[in-house]
């Protein structure tokens, strides 16, 4: 997009661990990273942070999460000792000199800009990054399927939506579609099979091409998103919006509420299959609604200034 | 926090009972704590501290590197004498840790130590101090004049702090040394001590006592000053006619003879008492009116017998450098070192004459002291400290990867890593 | 396999090596493997940072890959268990160019001090390489000096062998590639008034620097040479390039001292193309052998002349030196799916 601008554009792509005893290392080397040949410096993912660069812009999109927000839970994979402590507190004694080099620090949603507050005490502008080529997607017609369009994987919770499915009233159908591991799509399979589902949900556990996904949401009657407690809203629910379709969310879902307000553009429902249930049903018996939400989906994108353009704007500003 | 100590603990050790007092402290802050000894071999049968834990040797390798392997903190305690910290050596350079810096001269340490491993010695001395001082230093170490002649060319401190994650000392006036050679966190913090239940200590002289009683502690070298203490009494008739002069402390019979010597020409009153035992250094202290605490040199991060003296609520006389200096001026009278005799004469006649000085000086240094050299407020610095250390491990040892990767490709020390500003970034966080 | 290719890169340029990564990575991936090209940000100016940027590589940690392949300095300082070196480039200016006094190294002690760093870096490196594998002659050469590192020769083949399918010949002498002082195809303008009037020229390639290219359509005008010399100057897309190769008499490749073949007289031999070139071309004679597959002139106006007359005046001759070309470069067995098996015996 920066080169659709006619700016030049390098991606810089390096090594990256996550062992603690590595961290400085890699760190260390970061800072010797000479870029000095740009005008400017986008960094995303740490610890691209720590490269210099008189005109370093942040796009924070996350910590190292396991000694950030992960730290107390079960992903942190090391003790909880002063060895990790330390590591720890220095790692935010040095995020916050590196990030206190940065011209303009932007996160990509509000729970990360939360997070840079509460752990760095840095202020943050929230700049929504869209998808590749949004205009690809389109709004065909309203049929009688809910689709689900993400990698499958636990936390993503497919499996909520077949338990949903039992609660239905309606004979609306769901269509799950991505790849992900072996082991949950075939428990995915026998949920179905146990709840006689077969005629109503279309299990697609393969890689889904971009044309499919774009045909998928042009048709479908909206779209659901349900991971658990989602650093941002997530590409699905995007690429539902700009295919003008109600999003359907819980409560529990995290960043996507950014962009699912209930009863607006989709519903947000409690995460239990009888409320998914009875939101499903909701979509298939008001048509009309849905329509609406549709729309307001795509209202929502501009709301929010999620938008190649503005993001360019507010990078190069 | 569970934490190893290296320390000599046998009773004639000074830093054993102060880090008993530590460790004690922190037992009873919930700290699991492991002391493992470090005097030579034929010091480790002798009776320690009354540490009330279970104490390792610092040869039993096995049972060490098993205490050392589930440390979350490793701190040596380091004075100016090898036979009493031979351990701390042996596994400091292994297992670096937090370095409690007793002395800011580690000249005899470093000769002990140097025994035996010549040449690395050598290349120590030439690193930190170059050709000419280290051969000096070699030459000196057989004088008797060795640590006058070595204490400011060649303290051999960086050579111990180097080698520390972090440094606790007891005063600030040679930390610059200490900086320089050590790029963990270093903190300042006083000495601990046990205070005394000791408010009759204070002096409630009889006021018919025509006598003052002036005493001097410790080992009795030419750097506690006792022959230009006698010298100022001696110039007073005030002071020959009312101080009596009273030394504690180990002491060689030349000394001895050539002290008594000058005194009784002199006409000066003078008890020497040679090494005794704590009870009787207890009753010294108390029937004291004054205790002179005079150095020069003076090369201790801090002064035990001082600091006795400070909590047995006594005036305190001391010269006005290092450690010293830094004792606060409500508290001690301070003698500058080159106007030594006079000052002392006029200074002790002062409190000669006046008996509400002694006391409120006294109570002052009392009340300060008592506050000031705690146990726990040293095992609360441990603590602090060895989280700082924690904290600047991870930036020590990726400084040190590159030092000695750099090192490896034939780069000088200095020239590459200090050309490297991108790397200040995380400077905040080792240094403190 | 999980194979990672480890190049330089410097920002906003591209060039050959940054080719040559790109099709290794593609052939890899066709040979049947994972593969990626990890490009490591490096600026030699000032020299002071070269230091930094060593560490900088050298602390980089690799995980979940099976293979390196590293093609220049600093990159092949990269730590991996399974390291081969493809070495396009040492630091030159460490070693032969300081030599010559053509070095960004700063002379005395300092200067001394990064050549030390250079060298041992490097050693350390070629040491714990599996395999060395050098893309010239010269590049061997120089590795043996200066570290005292055997290397075998691997030289680089054509990305796209099946563009050049060769052709009738038709009425000019190609001269493709970079155009820049040191490819010299300012020479072969200079010849043309010496050279029968049915020489004509055709050269065709993106000029270093605008200067580069002013330089050539000053001597064309000069020496009022617009009808028998075409210049096409711009970065050519690579069917319009391999038509040229293939519809030319024969193709001239001139460059001074160059380390390997290049990629210009290995094209136009695919091509099956008589080449010329001069005494002093390097590598470049590794292909080009006088009356054999070609002509080798010595670097003047007449010499060259009478060379590129002689294309035209034996057309049997010069289609005969065309197909020797061929077979010797066919000779050399050079071809991806090999260079592979090679670069992963």
């Amino acid at each position: 997009m920066l080169e659709a601008e006619g700016h030049q554009v390098e991606l810089v792509y390096l090594p990256q661990v996550d062992s603690p005893e590595l961290l400085f290392q890699h760190m260390a080397a970061y800072r010797w990273v000479d870029l000095s040949s740009a005008d400017r410096v986008i960094c995303f993912r740490p610890p691209a942070h720590f490269i210099t660069h008189p005109h370093k812009i942040l796009w924070f999109i996350h910590h190292v999460r396991v000694f950030y927000d992960l730290w107390d839970s079960e992903y942190r994979g090391f003790p909880d000792d002063l060895k990790h402590q330390g590591i720890r507190d220095s790692l935010v004694a040095a995020d916050n000199a590196a990030i206190g080099e940065a011209r303009h620090i932007f996160t990509n949603s509000n729970v990360v800009a939360a997070r840079l507050k509460h752990f760095n005490g840095v202020d943050s502008e929230v700049l929504y990054p869209p998808i590749f080529a949004p205009e690809r997607f389109h709004c065909r017609q309203f049929n009688d399927e809910v689709v689900y369009i993400c990698r499958m994987e636990h936390h993503k919770r497919q499996h909520l939506l077949i338990q949903a499915m039992r609660h239905t009233q309606t004979p609306v159908r769901l269509r799950l579609s991505g790849s992900g591991g072996e082991a949950y799509a075939k428990y995915l399979r026998k949920l179905i099979k146990e709840g006689g589902l077969g005629h109503r949900i279309v299990l697609e556990d393969r890689w889904i091409s971009e044309a499919e996904k774009v045909d998928r949401l042009a048709d479908c009657l909206g779209a659901a998103y349900l991971p658990l407690d989602e650093d941002s809203y997530g590409y699905p629910s995007l690429e539902a919006s700009h295919a003008g379709k109600p999003v359907l969310t819980t409560t529990d879902s995290g960043g996507v509420l950014e962009l699912v307000e209930d009863g607006i553009n989709g519903f947000v429902v409690e995460p239990d299959p009888i409320a998914i249930g009875g939101a499903l049903d909701r979509l298939y018996l008001d048509r009309a609604r849905a329509t609406e939400m549709g729309q307001a989906s795509l209202a929502r994108l501009q709301d929010l200034n999620i938008s190649w353009k503005h993001v360019l704007q507010r990078l190069l500003a | 926090m569970n934490i190893v100590i290296f320390t000599p603990a046998l009773k004639a050790s000074a830093i054993g009972r102060m880090t008993c007092l530590v460790s004690r402290e922190l037992s009873r802050a919930g700290h699991l704590v492991t002391i493992v000894r470090s005097e030579d071999e034929v010091f480790l049968a002798r009776e320690p501290h009354p540490f009330g834990l279970e104490l390792i040797a610092w040869n039993e390798r096995s049972a060490v590197e098993s205490r050392l392997s589930g440390a979350d903190a490793v701190v040596y305690q380091v004075g100016d004498n090898y036979s009493f910290h031979r351990g701390c050596m042996e596994w400091l350079q292994h297992c670096p840790g937090l370095v409690c810096l007793h002395d800011f001269y580690l000249g005899n340490l470093f000769n002990g130590w140097a025994q035996n491993r010549r040449p690395e010695a050598i290349e120590v001395l030439q690193q930190w101090y170059g050709e000419a001082v280290a051969s000096n230093f070699l030459a000196a170490s057989s004088h008797a004049s060795f640590v006058e002649e070595t204490c400011r060319s060649s303290p051999m401190t960086e050579w111990l702090c180097a080698m520390a994650t972090g440094v606790i000392t007891h005063s600030a006036w040679g930390i610059e040394r200490v900086k320089t050679s050590c790029a963990g966190p270093i903190y300042v913090v006083p000495l601990a001590y046990d205070a005394f239940d000791s408010a009759s200590d204070i002096g409630h002289k009889k006021e018919e006592e025509y006598d003052i009683h002036l005493l001097t502690v410790g080992n009795v070298n030419p750097n506690k000053r006792a022959a230009s203490i006698i010298q100022a009494i001696a110039t007073s008739d005030l002071l020959k006619n009312r101080i009596s002069y009273h030394i504690v402390g180990s002491i060689q019979d030349e000394v001895l003879h050539e002290l008594e010597g000058l005194a009784g020409g002199l006409g000066v009153k003078l008890r020497v008492s040679g090494e005794v035992n704590d009870a009787a250094l207890e009753q010294a202290f108390g029937n004291a009116d004054i205790v002179c605490c005079l150095r020069w040199p003076s090369l201790e991060a801090a002064s035990a017998s001082t600091i006795e003296a400070l909590l047995h609520g006594k005036a305190v006389v001391v010269t006005d450098t290092g450690f010293y200096s830094e004792l606060p001026d409500d508290c001690v009278l301070k003698i500058p070192p080159d106007d030594e005799i006079s000052s002392l004469r006029a200074t002790l006649e002062q409190l000669t004459l006046d008996a509400n000085l002694r006391q409120s000086l006294g109570e002052r240094g009392r009340d300060w002291s008592s506050k000031t050299f705690t146990a726990k407020i040293y095992a609360e610095q441990v603590v602090v400290a060895s989280r700082a250390v924690a904290r600047a491990r991870p930036i020590l040892d990726t400084i040190g990867y590159f030092r000695r990767l750099i090192s490896m490709w034939g780069g000088s020390r200095a020239g590459v890593m200090e050309s490297l500003p991108a790397l200040q970034v995380f400077e905040t966080a080792s240094r403190k | 396999m999980k194979i990672l290719i480890v190049n330089n890169m410097a920002p906003f340029v591209w060039g050959g090596a940054e080719e040559l990564a790109v099709h290794l990575q593609r052939n890899l991936i066709a040979a049947g493997h994972e593969s990626e090209v990890l490009r490591i940000p490096f600026q030699w100016e000032p020299a002071s940072r070269i230091p930094s940027q060593m560490m900088m590589v050298r602390a980089f940690e690799l995980v979940n890959v099976d293979r390196v392949i590293a093609l220049k300095f600093p990159a092949y300082l990269i730590r991996h268990h399974h390291k081969t070196l493809w070495l396009l480039h040492q630091f030159r200016q460490a070693y032969d160019l300081y030599d010559v006094g053509k070095s960004n190294l700063p002379r005395g002690p300092e200067g001394d001090e990064l050549r030390r760093l250079i060298r041992n870096a490097d050693n350390e490196s070629f040491q714990e390489s599996k395999k060395i594998f050098c893309n010239s002659e010269v590049t061997k050469a120089r590795l043996e000096k200066y570290n005292g590192f055997n290397a075998q020769i691997l030289l680089p083949p054509i990305n796209d062998p099946e563009l050049f399918s060769g052709g009738e010949p038709g009425d000019y002498i190609f001269a493709g590639g970079r155009v820049n002082s040191m490819k010299r195809q300012h020479l072969l303008i200079e010849a043309l008034p010496y050279a029968d009037r049915a020489v004509k020229l055709l050269i065709a390639g993106p000029p270093d620097d605008q200067a580069d290219a002013t330089r050539l359509q000053e001597v064309v005008e000069r020496l009022d040479l617009a009808d028998r010399v075409k210049l096409d100057l711009r970065f050519l897309p690579r069917e319009t390039y391999a038509r040229y190769v293939n519809g030319a008499a024969a193709v001239a490749y001139l460059p001074f001292d160059e380390d390997s073949l290049g990629y210009v007289a290995m094209e136009a031999a695919t091509a099956g193309k008589a080449l010329i070139s001069t005494t002093d071309s390097g590598g470049v004679l590794g292909l080009v052998r006088n009356f054999e597959t070609g002509f080798v002139a010595s670097p003047d106006a007449p010499a060259l002349a009478q060379s590129m007359s002689s294309i035209f005046r034996d057309v049997e001759r010069t289609r005969g030196y065309g197909e020797a070309a061929r077979q010797l470069w066919r000779h050399f067995a050079i071809s991806w799916p090999r260079t592979i098996e090679t670069l992963l015996q």
